[in-house]
């Protein structure tokens, strides 16, 4: 039987100032599934994505990747994640195709794996012709379609994409929906942290909740419906935060 | 090549491709400022101080020009590097990536100390043709310049690691740096300076480094070169030490 994707045990993340972001988050992605972490600002979402990928110090607890230690001996388990950060992050010295190489390199692939790679990548995001151009130069969509790329750059089984579709327009939303789902399909795991709720109903399997630094409930959408008593993950949602009165049933009943 | 090798030349090769898309500022900048110290004080006021315990002042003058120059560059390319990344936080690429914290370490030190060897260098072949710059003790020279490099880049890295602002690294370069390099002994001899002034400067570390340099150039001796040479070595040491300590725990880089 092969590992899970991911495995978080009990994992605590402490800020020198007090704040706990994280206090005992135990969750298990499955290999090949599509799962979502959907929380409010400040839930503890980011902050588990930066302990799993290396960019924060777990306080306590365990990471595995695919069975590898993502804390004590990252390496492997680092080979195995690709991450799509909230926030775009590209090198502003950097053109797009030096931008994939030296990621490529970070990660070990060689020079002709690289070259490969990158062509295949920026012929799939559209952005050959850019290629030579510094990323300052980009819009905000292509930004974030190369900040996809790189994440994909090394051949992640991983993929951890941190709010991919903030702030871009439809078009390109339906674009990364379905280059995402494809390369799920093909067998990389994904974990999707998003304020979209119609994006984590189409593309996840199974979705956890999260606020206050702890999973509130996990499963598939009827599962959240069902352990809330409601009809969908919009009021499942709702119930998570407090916010009852926001619901469309609420608001049908004329009780504004 | 291994993975480890690609991801140290990978990581080299970011912060060599920086300084290059960038080299009117980072290249050129240094090389006209370390010329025009040569103008003015080889040819303005090397005109009224004929010599310096009977060297050339100019020859006397240009190797602590060359270290400087090796120094002041690998501490701006290294401090302003790291702290661009930090601002932006294309640093996580990095980070995330398998690299080791040595190979982090590494690859940031190496990018500012290859842009210090660059204008080195370049200042050293000028100086050559421009003054005939005679290289007396080259077992010496080469290891002191290669130590006060790494010395320097590794002090860039440490200042850049914890900066989180552009005004601390202002705060080292202009009020730390320049005036330990500056009252080290580059435009003069110590040994010349009235009392207090000439004790005062035996504490200051740069000065040692300066005399090493010159002492690898031409020859003159005005510390104890063995002493001066251990000294250098260990302060690098030491130096480098408590960077690698910073990149395994993740201080300041990683929250």
């Amino acid at each position: 039987m092969s590992a899970n994707a991911l495995e978080i045990r009990q994992l605590v993340k402490r800020y020198p100032n007090g704040m706990e972001a994280l206090k005992s988050v135990s969750l298990e992605i499955g290999s090949g599934e599509f799962f979502g972490l959907l929380g409010p600002n400040g839930a503890g979402k980011s902050t588990l994505i930066h302990c799993t990928t290396g960019l924060a110090r777990p306080t306590s607890g365990e990471i595995r990747v695919f069975g590898q230690d993502a804390v004590n001996n990252y390496r492997e388990a680092r080979e195995a994640v690709g991450l799509a950060p909230q926030e775009i992050n590209l090198d502003m010295f950097l053109t797009l195709e030096e931008t994939l190489d030296l990621h490529g390199g970070y990660f070990g692939m060689t020079k002709a794996a690289r070259r490969e790679r990158s062509a295949e990548l920026l012929e799939a995001f559209s952005l050959t012709e850019k290629r030579h151009e510094r990323t300052r130069t980009l819009s905000g969509g292509m930004k974030r379609r190369l900040t996809l790329a790189r994440a994909l750059m090394h051949r992640p089984r991983l993929l951890i994409l941190d709010e991919p579709t903030a702030g871009v327009d439809i078009e390109l939303r339906l674009e990364l929906w379905q280059y995402i789902e494809r390369i799920n399909r093909e067998g990389t795991t994904v974990l999707l942290t998003t304020h979209y709720l119609e994006e984590a109903e189409r593309l996840c399997d199974r979705i956890a909740f999260i606020n206050h630094g702890q999973i509130a409930a996990q499963g598939t959408i009827d599962e959240l419906a069902a352990q809330y008593g409601v009809s969908g993950l919009e009021d499942a949602y709702l119930e998570l935060v407090g916010r009852q009165e926001l619901s469309r049933a609420h608001l049908d009943g004329g009780e504004l | 090549m291994s993975s480890g090798q690609i991801r140290l030349l990978s990581l080299v090769r970011r912060e060599v491709n920086r300084f290059m898309k960038i080299k009117r500022q980072t290249i050129g900048g240094p090389l006209l400022e370390t010329f025009l110290y040569i103008s003015v004080f080889g040819a303005a006021l090397g005109s009224r101080i004929h010599h310096v315990h009977g060297y050339r002042y100019i020859v006397f003058v240009i190797p602590g020009l060359i270290m400087m120059a090796w120094a002041t560059n690998a501490f701006a390319n290294n401090s302003s590097s790291i702290l661009q990344q930090k601002f932006t936080r294309s640093i996580d690429d990095q980070l995330s990536s398998p690299a080791s914290p040595l190979e982090l370490l590494t690859g940031f030190t190496l990018g500012g100390f290859i842009r210090g060897f660059g204008v080195a260098l370049l200042t050293f072949i000028v100086s050559v043709v421009l003054v005939s710059l005679p290289v007396r003790e080259p077992l010496v020279l080469i290891p002191s310049l290669v130590l006060v490099g790494i010395f320097f880049a590794q002090f860039g890295v440490l200042v850049g690691v914890r900066a989180e602002q552009f005004d601390d690294v202002a705060l080292y370069q202009t009020f730390m740096l320049q005036p330990l390099i500056f009252l080290g002994g580059v435009f003069y001899s110590a040994s010349l300076l009235p009392q207090p002034f000439q004790t005062l400067t035996h504490f200051n570390p740069v000065y040692y480094m300066i005399a090493l340099v010159r002492y690898g150039f031409i020859g003159y001796r005005e510390t104890n070169i063995a002493w001066s040479f251990v000294l250098l070595g260990l302060a690098t040491v030491a130096l480098c030490a408590w960077n690698f300590r910073i990149f395994i725990r993740g201080r300041y880089l990683r929250s």
